[in-house]
């Protein structure tokens, strides 16, 4: 049986691999926008994003360590049920793609999911929304950060925190160069190699264990992971659907994609994004059931993705393992970062601080944020098992599935409800986060978000009916140009 | 007193010394899931062996290595046994019960139930479309 003791990529392979991935995404980032020339180029790609790019953005930001590897941890730790649930997933890309074309149509001329929350519900329910929003983008970018420093240190044996900040320190350079231009064109290559990647490894780990070995041991010594009755499975399949709709829905991660999209690609690009992302995660996190048959030692249980594949596949696992999650964690810190620097751009910089800025004064500060937000990211990615939250991948990312889970009802109540409540949507997200972060305590993960966005639609649907306030749509797209500051 | 101390000295060490044999770091007592982590404190390698009986009849080895942890998932409903020694060792150094009791299938169905719910709600509210009147 093999552990950590004895990394399979040698080190000097591992750095040549990072040099060069490093090299490449910093130049095409360089290359990619070299062109921008105002913040809304920098932001928005100039706002007509065709549909390949558009699908392949979708499908590549959504495949994060997440789907590489906390899919397989979900795999060994809920079985056949935890793998299917988690692409479950795609249904939130998919079910976004109706709103995308809403988006697209009530603010032509937006910027950030903040913009709209504002203009929609007023300034108290934006700043809970500012609240809920930024502590996932920072805890997702942690995360991501963690992903690439525990990823490196499994496979090659390279000090956590050096890995860490080799990845952070990449993605940060070409989004600062780049923009959102370089992040989609970026996103595009990462695409095809995430694909056949994942494609390969599976192949391989079924050509090499075979299923009747995987199935047989399985059943010998963890037979849950099997059993389609298997409780905290069954109750962590809605969680993680409402979990993954919740984190696309509210984020301007996907806001400022569907602003960026030319009209009319935003719905095909987000259903297709979906349907391609659908069985990444089955395939990804199949590979963990092969753990038993393999005898591996699984230390820690986010590390289970990268260790199966490099044990089954030797050095040429390894080194694909090591590039499509160098890839995956490329195309999605970049987003991430990008996106957040927008939000805190324009809501917080603009909304709250300078009201006045000018184009090119937001168009610096952009790129301040996004410097600013990669150092703080690296600050708590450094402290990792050190923090109460920050301690292994999926604890934190649970964390904050209270948060998003409670902000689904507000967007989409805001985007389709015309009597839709502001003070509702406000305590929505506090209650909803309040009572989802103490099913998480008490209860376990795999119910944080299921009940926070329960309660959300349960407080939104109240105060609507109770408190009912129209809302005349085309103030969205009268004022989503105006000065901010004052509420809607 | 100076006397005293230098002869309780070693009684004072001895707890570090005795870290030498390999010893489970706050093993869990229950699971609701079928999974858990057990961590250990070793300065060699060791074997970790799991059984479900009091007298360790049907114990298998679960990990030899330098490892510090394992993850445990996919267990039934009942009380698991882990022993740990040094790999060079004959006598077990430590060892930890964990019971597994998942949760009622009644609870989860409800929360099935209730996440069902909400996601046809929520097909509902987009399949609607257009802005309520």
């Amino acid at each position: 049986m093999t552990g950590l003791d004895d990394p399979i990529l040698p080190t000097s392979i591992a750095w040549g691999l990072l040099a060069a991935f490093s090299v490449l995404w910093v130049v095409l980032g360089w290359w990619l926008g070299r062109r921008n020339k105002t913040a809304e180029d920098h932001m928005l790609a100039g706002r007509n994003v065709g549909l390949a790019l558009a699908t392949a953005t979708a499908m590549a930001t959504w495949v994060t360590a997440n789907t590489t590897m906390t899919a397989p941890q979900l795999a060994l730790q809920l079985g056949v049920w935890g793998m299917l649930g988690y692409s479950l997933g795609a249904l939130g890309l998919i079910l976004f793609a109706p709103l995308a074309r809403r988006i697209r149509e009530l603010m032509p001329r937006g910027f950030t999911s903040g913009d709209f929350i504002r203009l929609r519900f007023g300034t108290f329910t934006w700043r809970v929304f500012l609240v809920v929003s930024l502590i996932y983008a920072f805890g997702w970018l942690v995360s991501m950060a963690m992903a690439g420093g525990v990823l490196i240190n499994a496979l090659a044996g390279i000090d956590y925190r050096v890995g860490m900040t080799v990845i952070l320190t990449v993605c940060v350079l070409y989004t600062l160069l780049g923009g959102l231009r370089a992040v989609i064109g970026t996103d595009f290559i990462q695409t095809i190699i995430i694909i056949a990647g994942a494609a390969f490894i599976a192949w391989l780990t079924i050509d090499k264990v075979g299923f009747e070995a995987i199935h047989f041991n399985l059943m010998e010594e963890r037979p849950e992971l099997l059993s389609l009755l298997f409780p905290a499975a069954i109750m962590f399949l809605f969680n993680n659907l409402l979990f993954g709709v919740g984190e696309i829905f509210h984020s301007n991660v996907w806001w400022s994609r569907a602003f960026a999209f030319g009209r009319h690609v935003g719905f095909r690009a987000y259903l297709f994004g979906g349907l391609l992302w659908l069985p990444i995660p089955i395939v990804a996190g199949f590979i963990a059931l092969a753990t038993p048959a393999l005898g591996i030692n699984v230390p820690a249980a986010d590390m289970v993705g990268p260790l199966v594949a490099a044990e089954v596949l030797g050095l040429t696992g390894a080194i694909v393992v090591f590039i499509v999650v160098f890839a995956a964690l490329a195309s999605s810190l970049d987003s991430l970062l990008a996106a957040t620097s927008d939000l805190v751009t324009r809501d917080i910089y603009r909304g709250h601080i300078r009201p006045q800025a000018s184009e090119q004064n937001q168009f610096r500060a952009t790129k301040v944020i996004v410097v600013l937000l990669g150092l703080l990211t690296w600050l708590a990615a450094s402290y990792r098992g050190e923090l109460p939250i920050v301690g292994s991948l999926a604890e934190l990312l649970y964390f904050t599935g209270a948060f998003v889970a409670s902000a689904i009802w507000p967007i989409v109540a805001g985007l389709y409800w015309k009597r839709a409540n502001p003070q509702g949507a406000a305590w929505s997200m506090i209650l909803g986060s309040g009572l989802g972060l103490a099913s998480y305590f008490m209860i376990g993960f795999y119910v944080a978000a299921l009940v926070g966005a329960a309660v959300s639609l349960a407080v939104m649907v109240l105060a609507t009916w109770l408190a009912p306030r129209p809302f005349d749509w085309d103030r969205l797209a009268r004022d989503d140009t105006q000065v901010m500051g004052s509420p809607a | 007193m100076r006397l005293m101390f230098i002869l309780l000295l070693p009684l004072l060490w001895s707890p570090l010394v005795a870290s030498a044999t390999p010893a489970f770091d706050a093993p869990p007592e229950r699971s609701t899931d079928g999974g858990f982590t057990l961590n250990w404190e070793t300065d060699t390698a060791v074997v970790l062996e799991q059984a479900t009986g009091p007298d360790h009849a049907d114990a298998r080895i679960i990990y030899e290595g330098s490892d510090t942890s394992t993850v445990i998932s996919g267990l039934s409903d009942g009380e698991y046994r882990f022993r740990l020694r040094a790999a060079e060792a004959d006598d077990w150094a430590d060892q930890a019960t964990v019971t597994v009791e998942h949760h009622s299938l009644a609870r989860a169905f409800g929360f099935f139930a209730v996440g069902a719910i909400v996601f046809l709600v929520l097909i509902g509210a987009i399949l609607r479309g257009r802005p309520r009147d």
